[in-house]
């Protein structure tokens, strides 16, 4: 298994059900580290430092989050604008992310349908993700899987497990 | 031997403090010591005792009055009202089933109606200070079987009262009443008045709590004398008890009462811390008055009937509680251990014995019988819990483990503030905002008050006095927060935490970096200097002021503090050994020294970040 960091962000992590249910899924795997990043910048001042020198030591890096706003949530964009340098990506200079591969796992509230072209938001799902998606493929890092949760606020408890058994399928990815 | 009353006293001490440690290796609890003690320096042994032995045992009987008063000051009406139902069912059933079953037992076996009915009441109580010892030192409290037993022992402590006022009304001759000690005071209540005595009492005893008790300890807190305020507390228990000697009532009724007007007031666990020593030491010689006054001929006299006596009252409430224990859908383990650790007959037993036979209900004879059935199963109990502990446990390991996870009552963590003057309070608000409680205690009488009347939780007391933390709970509480003005004083605190409750989480408030360093020497992970983030702030402003952008300078200030406290952290651990205090000179070469690794770690690219998770 490859070394793995966790990015984990979730602003109202205690009012959730179905990330609960998801990170358990982590519990079991090697090679693991798991960050819970509101835990560790409760006050959202990141330390850019750290950060840099034990991302060199992964392989793998699983961003995990709920979509807030269609957006990211603030403080994963403000680790990764904290974290990743522009110098990296030009020329001559050695990028410490190349050569690492990601996967993505975001739930999302509304139904499939709504994230359509011709859904009520007229926008799917990846879309909202361009702006993580560009800065991951300008690093040279490779994004192997976008997984994506719908519906996460109203899932019963045979939903979360077949969610729960997909995750786990995915993350096996090499 | 005829020796002096002091003699005497010494004696018994000194049987208590030789057995009570050997009774603890043999895995007895301290009261089986203090009563095989009892026995050893009894007349059938070493005859160390003279005459004086049972009036010793009457004086020391305060011990059971204060035990009382103390069960008293534990039962805050909110508390007693969250568990009523457990307590009534638990307890109410307990006591009726086992009132039955001996006395039936009693009955048929050709005793009176009376006299088995009396025996029975007595026989149904277990030994709180023994049960209460086992959880203690089991630390059983927060389990079911803990919290049931401790339900049960409430009920009786309850029922004990009702009881002591009904034997009196049992007893058929006057003579009765002419015994007790000189009840003046009845004779001003007019006759009609005579049959409401308790009523009256109770009552009066709620009004002077309410509008006596708690000023009276107001103004002696004032003086700020330690001793005086211990006083003050034996003044009131013994005042009391006397009070209600001198109008015909159980003195335990009346300190009871005196405990539960008391329990919501800020001097709850000054009283206790005060109160305790003298509780312990003196039931503690009522244990070994116990044992010295167990007579052996009786014994030996009618030994079948005795001993058969003793294992058939053990069986019955055994069986009584398991039943209970069963019904209340606990698992096999948590019934035995009800049954086992309740089966014995209590210390109540012995003052309602003794009662009964000033007031002539049972005769010597029998007295002194029951008095020897009660002293087996107390020393027969322990020894159950032990055969429970090594032989049935084992059965039971698999069922233990899935009630673990099981138990996993979500309680919010036991916190004790200590220090709630500007500090303190602001912490104690923030927590109370949140719905977070906490015990706080503070040594300002007018500031206790003042927060009182505000609804906070606060107790007057001065915090680095061990009895009263114990007595604020610090042995169950998880989360210690010391806030006091004096740094010595917090640094005692900690020390005594630290040496005493090594599983309590530690969190201090600093005055400077150099307490902090201190602190941190001492192995505190939580240290809160109280000037670093306001100065932080204000340096942050100053630097808007001239210019700076104010997210930069926010995080200028944040960077500042984790630097900071990195540094602090560092500088600690290089100079941790012989320096103790520091010496001016020290000080600014310590300050000089953080201004030059500022000026390097500022720097970005130097700032590698600390890899221990310093916040």
């Amino acid at each position: 298994m490859k070394k793995t960091l966790v990015l984990f962000a979730h602003p109202y992590f205690e009012h959730s059900t179905t990330n609960v249910r998801l990170l358990e899924c982590y519990d079991d795997m090697d090679n693991v580290t798991f960050r819970d990043l509101y835990e560790d910048y409760p006050d959202f001042h990141i330390q850019p430092f750290r950060e840099r020198k034990r991302i060199v030591e992964y392989d793998r890096i699983i961003f995990h989050f709920p979509i807030i706003w269609f957006g990211l949530p603030p403080l994963l964009k403000l680790w990764i604008d904290e974290v990743f340098d522009m110098r990296w990506i030009s020329e001559g200079d050695q990028n410490i992310l190349s050569g690492k591969d990601a996967l993505i796992i975001m739930t999302v509230g509304g139904s499939e349908s709504n994230y359509s072209k011709d859904g009520k938001y007229k926008t799917t799902a990846e879309e909202l993700l361009t702006g993580l998606r560009v800065s991951l493929d300008i690093n040279h890092i490779e994004l192997k899987k976008t997984h994506i949760i719908y519906n996460a606020d109203n899932l019963d408890d045979s939903q979360l497990d077949v969610s729960c058994q997909e995750l786990t399928q995915i993350l096996k990815v090499e | 031997m005829e020796n002096s009353i002091a003699m005497t006293i010494l004696i018994f001490l000194g049987v208590a403090i030789i057995m009570v440690p050997l009774g603890k290796k043999l895995g007895l609890s301290s009261v089986i010591g203090y009563l095989l003690g009892g026995i050893l320096i009894g007349p059938f042994c070493l005859q160390l005792t003279g005459k004086n032995a049972e009036d010793i045992m009457h004086a020391s009987e305060l011990g059971v009055i204060m035990l009382l008063f103390l069960v008293g000051l534990e039962l805050e009406p909110q508390k007693l009202w969250q568990i009523r139902k457990r307590i009534l069912g638990l307890g109410l059933s307990q006591m009726l089933l086992s009132i039955c079953g001996v006395f039936i037992v009693f009955y048929i076996a050709g005793f009176g109606l009376q006299k088995s009915f009396i025996i029975s009441l007595c026989f149904a109580m277990s030994s709180t200070a023994i049960v209460l010892q086992t959880l203690k030192e089991k630390n059983l409290f927060r389990t079911v079987s803990g919290e049931s037993s401790f339900s049960i022992l409430l009920f009786q402590d309850i029922a004990v009262i009702p009881i002591l006022a009904l034997l009196p009304f049992l007893s058929a001759s006057d003579k009765a009443y002419t015994q007790e000690h000189g009840q003046f005071l009845l004779h001003y209540i007019p006759d009609w008045l005579q049959p409401f005595t308790v009523i009256v009492a109770v009552f009066t005893l709620i009004l002077l709590g309410r509008y006596l008790f708690i000023p009276f300890l107001r103004f002696v807190s004032k003086s700020g004398l330690n001793e005086l305020l211990t006083a003050a507390s034996l003044f009131l228990v013994i005042g009391v008890s006397e009070l209600m000697i001198s109008i015909g009532l159980s003195p335990a009724l009346g300190a009871f009462i005196a405990g539960v007007m008391l329990a919501n007031s800020e001097f709850r666990h000054e009283l206790e811390s005060n109160i305790d020593p003298f509780k312990g030491l003196l039931l503690a010689v009522f244990f070994v008055s116990v044992g010295a006054t167990i007579n052996f001929d009786i014994i030996a006299s009618k030994p079948v009937f005795i001993f058969s006596a003793a294992f058939i009252v053990l069986a019955i409430k055994a069986s009584v509680l398991f039943g209970i224990g069963k019904y209340y859908r606990m698992n096999n383990e948590q019934s035995f251990f009800l049954a086992f650790a309740l089966s014995q007959v209590g210390e109540f037993a012995f003052v309602l014995i003794n009662f009964s036979a000033s007031l002539f209900l049972i005769d010597y004879q029998a007295n002194s019988e029951l008095m020897a059935i009660v002293a087996i199963t107390m020393c027969i109990s322990p020894l159950l819990l032990i055969f429970k502990e090594k032989v049935l446990d084992k059965r039971f390991i698999k069922q233990k483990s899935e009630e673990n996870i099981e138990l996993g009552i979500i309680k919010q963590r036991k916190i004790i503030i200590v220090g709630f003057g500007y500090f303190g309070s602001t912490v104690g608000r923030l927590l109370k905002a949140n719905g977070i409680r906490s015990t706080v205690l503070d040594n300002d009488p007018d500031r206790v008050a003042l927060l009182r009347s505000n609804g906070f939780n606060v107790y007057y007391g001065d915090a680095t006095k061990p009895t009263l933390l114990r007595a604020a709970g610090i042995e169950e509480a998880e989360l210690l927060v010391i806030c006091l003005d004096d740094p010595e004083k917090n640094k005692f605190l900690v020390d005594y935490a630290k040496e005493n409750y090594p599983g309590l989480k530690i969190f201090v408030r600093a005055k400077n970096r150099l307490d902090a360093y201190e602190f941190l020497n001492k192995k505190v992970d939580n240290i809160y200097r109280e000037t670093l983030g306001t100065a932080v702030d204000m340096a942050v402003d100053i630097l808007q002021e001239n210019g700076m952008r104010k997210y930069t300078a926010r995080r200028m200030g944040k960077r500042f503090m984790i630097i900071d406290k990195a540094m602090t952290r560092r500088l600690a651990r290089e100079k941790d050994n012989n320096t103790i205090t520091f010496t001016l000179r020290e000080t600014l070469e310590r300050e000089a020294q953080l201004l030059a690794l500022d000026s390097i770690s500022f720097e970005e690219n130097h700032w590698s970040g600390d890899d221990e998770e310093d916040k």
